[in-house]
């Protein structure tokens, strides 16, 4: 039995040795083969024995960001109507074929990409791939109106599910808006504009299949409990007379960059005041962008992370804090987020988490805070290679690797980034990012509660 | 069916990862059955020239074994069961503690989880801040939390880092000393949080609905987290009683899953958990079943509301129930699945919510049987009518041949997956252990799964999902539900006080 080839040395560790050697003994890889069919797919086909699953994951380069102004919510609506029936498989009977070999499915679309994902029991590969052949190439084939209408109706519904009917449910979009210029692909939230999405006709949305739906803007990857050889003949089978699509159009972006804060307050039907900052931010795998998600960790990641002791365990005016870094193709953005106790005024937090940054930038931040949140990133490596699909799974990270940084076996790479950082380049992007540079400031307050924002005299 | 909302935050490596701010996923978060599987690896068959025109043939599942547990008791009577598994280097522990929420008084609601959130803030040896740093500098992750049936303790570290990590796990477990003032810090954020969740409509209607069903004088009746009565109230005393009185060596079970073996687990035990106390665990009574309801309706206003948050059930079955593998058929069929009836209804074919579902809560005692959906205000009266039209409908037609085996397969069929990581493995063994199942469960599962049939099923339906005995309970906008409910005749229409709102904890 062949398993996932994870070297593992067993370098002395001493108990009671709180500070690991920064040379870490851990590697992570994951082995595969790759290969392209005549009509541009990407293949990416790892083995995976120790259980008789096997995951089948697509990404399509296509996200809420090759939309345009006028016409957004595409990419997402797209991801509905692709579970609405293709030529060769009659509405309803996607999930109906899948359940009934014990599979199961979802998809995800962000910014910058869309995803597909069955994972079934090994001898119902074939039964995904031609599913997933036959909405790749002939979607269009069945679809009408009805269905267009359909779906929009869901999505409106997933709308009222994901945003207004839950707490803060408007936050982020809200942050998008202020942060991007209009034209920005970032400026929309993925889900798009009710208007845009009524609006659309038949003919925009076929368009849009044709354009980004097509195999060279695709790649597919097949993990688990399969042999190379078999995973490759019923690719070529299902996938290889599926006409390649036009040439991809770029995206185009104005800077986003801005130098004074953007302030911002809204009212919701919450009981505690939340505050979120943002800022702009290295690109995903961009230099910098590591160090941001380090930077994050030792910010607020944990307990006994800066802002958590001070904010939540020791001042006690904040029920909870988070920061995170997130990279996208296009550009990334740098969270800090706090929930405030009850009738604290969000200012406090804003000027402790100021304080803190500043710190970071000027001081710096500790060994054992570089140590803590290095250690956390291998954990989570470490936990990422346990499943072979679904979101985050394997097949996921090698069709990202693929994407982002043109090899699927950049694990080993990516790892290598955070290990490589150190205290000054993390104070280093602290100054350079979080300083001097302009920051969105929302305050989403209890209705009434305009005096617990933040810079309310602004 | 409705997959876990795993909305992605631009693309970056999930390391912290406290928002989804961009990705949509397509179906909300749900929840599935547990399964099982045989042997052998087949190729696929080389294939001639396709015929898109009918689905591929799928062929028999391959099977898997089960991986191999090892079990044994230490002298202090804790029960240790060990499944290894060397694929990452990766190790999950959990110590399962018999008595959860379901062990405590009603007018006490939220103290197994008060104590269980109370572990690791402080112990004889260890401040709440060491206890964070000690963990969170090894990349580890330490819990402790509290359910309905048992309180857990549960670790997750890379190998090499084990030791450490270890210790500290069993020093908070052996060890607590519930400082009072972490003990006042962590009752205010309990406490805050119960406030933020009064303005979530899904709490509030889950709230309601299992007050009504079991009312004031049972346990289940209260939120797991208890009330902003019920946790002010707590004091440290009641907290060490709980611990003191649960939290003992040969009451517990602690599982471990990972790459570690025996003799390793052994010797990591030796110098820790070795020494926990034996005790005498407190044994908590079954309490009454409350009458039967009749069937009404119960309103919970949230004014503005977009969506009405709708809960249908009864009380059903406990996790020892002889009909467990026909209710989870008849539940993957009625709710449980994708293209489950309640769901293709209310969501593809009305169009009135982004997902419906249903489950039978199986506690250690009779838990909640739930159907639910989110759905647009306007359509609150339409969609309880739909509710009650396919409970009513699963137990009065048999369920056709092709869509029953389409709900077996979908449970039989999926067991490996459940079985893929170490955490998987871990809640698998906690299932068994918790509830007693026999050794063989999941050996036989397929087969109890497969040999299901409709007419038994329907005569589960009939019993157990009687339209006539549903509670209806609805977290939405008064002004605009309350009369369309009313026009429905089901019964009563009951305005249900809303939780007060005062500030401050």
């Amino acid at each position: 039995m062949k398993r996932m080839a994870l070297a593992l040395s067993l370098a002395l560790w001493a108990p009671g040795t709180l500070f690991a050697q920064a040379e870490e003994e851990m590697d992570v890889y994951i082995p595969y083969t790759q290969f392209t069919l005549d009509n541009g797919l990407n293949v990416i086909v790892h083995q995976d024995r120790s259980i008789p699953v096997v995951s089948v994951n697509l990404w399509y380069q296509v996200g809420s960001k090759n939309e345009l102004p006028g016409r957004t919510g595409f990419a997402h609506l797209f991801e509905h109507i692709m579970f609405e029936g293709s030529a060769n498989v009659p509405e309803g009977d996607f999930d109906d074929h899948l359940e009934s070999a014990g599979g199961v499915n979802n998809g995800s679309t962000s910014p910058d990409r869309t995803n597909y994902w069955e994972n079934l029991p090994s001898n119902a590969l074939e039964l995904a791939l031609w599913l997933e052949a036959d909405r790749m190439g002939w979607l269009l084939d069945s679809m009408d109106q009805t269905k267009l209408d359909v779906q929009r109706d869901v999505v409106k519904n997933e709308r009222r599910q994901s945003y207004e009917n839950r707490p803060y449910g408007l936050a982020f979009e809200t942050i998008l808006e202020a942060a991007y210029p209009p034209d920005h692909p970032y400026h929309w939230p993925v889900i798009g504009s009710m208007e845009d999405l009524s609006a659309a006709t038949l003919e925009d949305v076929s368009d849009f299949f044709r354009t980004y739906y097509a195999p060279n803007n695709a790649s597919l990857c097949i993990s688990g409990n399969v042999s190379v050889s078999g995973a490759r003949d019923l690719v070529e089978k299902y996938f290889a007379d599926i006409p390649r699509g036009p040439e991809i159009p770029g995206v185009e972006y104005p800077d986003p960059a801005f130098s004074e804060d953007r302030v911002l307050v809204l009212e919701d039907e919450v009981q505690l005041p939340r505050l979120y900052m943002m800022w702009h931010s290295p690109a995903v795998l961009s230099e910098g962008d590591a160090e941001m998600e380090l930077l994050a960790s030792a910010l607020a990641g944990g307990r006994s992370s800066r802002l958590y002791r001070r904010l939540v365990y020791e001042e006690q005016v904040a029920q909870d804090v988070s920061a995170f870094q997130d990279g996208g193709e296009i550009g990334g953005a740098f969270y800090i987020i706090a929930t405030a106790k009850p009738e604290v005024d969000l200012d406090v937090l804003e000027a402790a988490i100021r304080q803190e940054v500043e710190s970071a930038a000027y001081s710096g931040v500790r060994d054992e805070e570089l140590e803590r949140a290095r250690n956390g990133v291998e954990t989570a490596f470490v936990g990422m290679l346990e499943r072979v699909g679904g979101f985050g799974g394997k097949a996921d990270l090698l069709n990202r690797y693929h994407f982002q940084a043109g090899n699927p076996g950049f694990v080993r790479r990516d790892l290598a980034r955070y290990r490589d950082a150190t205290v000054a380049g993390l104070g280093e992007v602290a100054r350079v990012h979080l300083i001097g540079r302009g920051s969105v400031v929302l305050s989403v307050v209890p209705r009434g509660r305009e005096d617990l924002a933040a810079r309310k005299d602004q | 069916m409705m997959k876990g909302v795993a909305c992605m935050v631009g693309l970056s490596v999930a390391v912290s990862l406290a928002g989804c701010s961009f990705g949509m996923s397509y179906r909300q978060e749900g929840d599935q059955g547990s399964i099982n599987l045989g042997a052998g690896v087949g190729e696929p068959a080389p294939a001639p020239s396709v015929d898109r025109s009918v689905p591929p043939e799928v062929g028999p599942p391959p099977g898997v074994t089960f991986p191999d547990q090892v079990r044994f008791t230490l002298d202090n009577g804790l029960r240790v069961v060990l499944v290894e598994r060397h694929q990452v280097p990766v190790v999950a522990v959990r110590l399962l503690i018999p008595g959860g929420g379901g062990a405590v008084e009603p007018h006490q609601a939220g103290l197994a989880v008060l104590a269980a959130d109370m572990l690791d803030e402080g112990t004889t040896t260890r401040s709440a801040m060491e206890i964070a740093e000690g963990v969170e500098r090894l990349g580890a992750s330490l819990g402790s939390f509290a359910g309905w049936d048992a309180s857990v303790v549960s670790l997750r570290v890379v190998k090499p880092r084990l030791e450490g990590a270890f210790e500290i796990l069993a020093d908070v477990i052996m060890n607590p000393s519930f400082p009072q003032e972490e003990l006042e810090r962590v009752r205010r954020e309990q406490l805050d949080r119960i406030l933020q969740s009064m303005d979530e409509p899904r709490a509030l209607a889950d709230n309601a609905f299992v007050n009504v069903l079991f009312g004031e004088e049972h346990a289940y009746g209260q939120p797991l987290s208890g009330t902003r009565e019920s946790v002010g109230a707590l004091t440290r005393e009641a907290v060490a009683d709980f611990y003191r009185d649960r939290y003992v060596a040969n009451n517990s079970i602690l599982i471990v899953v990972g790459d570690i073996d025996e003799e390793e687990i052994r010797e990591l035990l030796n110098g820790t958990l070795a020494a926990w106390r034996r005790g005498i665990p407190r044994s908590f009574a079954r309490p009454g079943t409350p009458d039967l309801r009749s069937a009404a309706v119960y309103v919970v206003d949230k004014p503005d509301a977009a969506q009405s948050e709708i809960r249908v059930g009864r009380i059903g079955v406990d996790r020892g129930t002889e009909d467990y593998f026909g209710l989870t058929v008849l539940n993957t069929v009625l709710g449980g699945s994708f293209t489950s009836r309640l769901n293709m209804k209310l969501r593809e074919e009305k169009g009135y919510t982004y997902g419906a579902g249903s489950f039978f809560d199986m506690r250690v005692w009779e838990g909640p049987f739930v159907a639910r959906s989110g759905v647009q205000s306007e359509v609150t009266d339409s969609a309880v009518v739909e509710f009650l039209g396919e409970i009513r409908r699963i137990g009065e037609e048999e369920i056709p041949e092709e869509e029953l085996t389409r709900g077996r397969n979908y449970l039989a069929l999926r067991l490996p997956q459940q079985f893929e990581s170490v955490s998987d493995i871990a809640s698998r063994l906690s299932e068994l252990l918790l509830y007693g199942l026999p050794d063989d469960f999941y050996d036989v599962y397929v087969d109890r799964v497969l040999e299901t049939e409709a007419a038994g099923i329907r005569a589960l339906a009939e019993r157990y999902l009687d339209p006539e005995e549903m509670v209806i309970v609805v977290a939405g906008d008064r002004a605009t539900i309350e009369e369309p409910l009313r026009r429905l005749g089901i019964g009563e229409v009951v305005i249900l006080p809303g939780p007060e709102r005062d500030q401050g904890s």
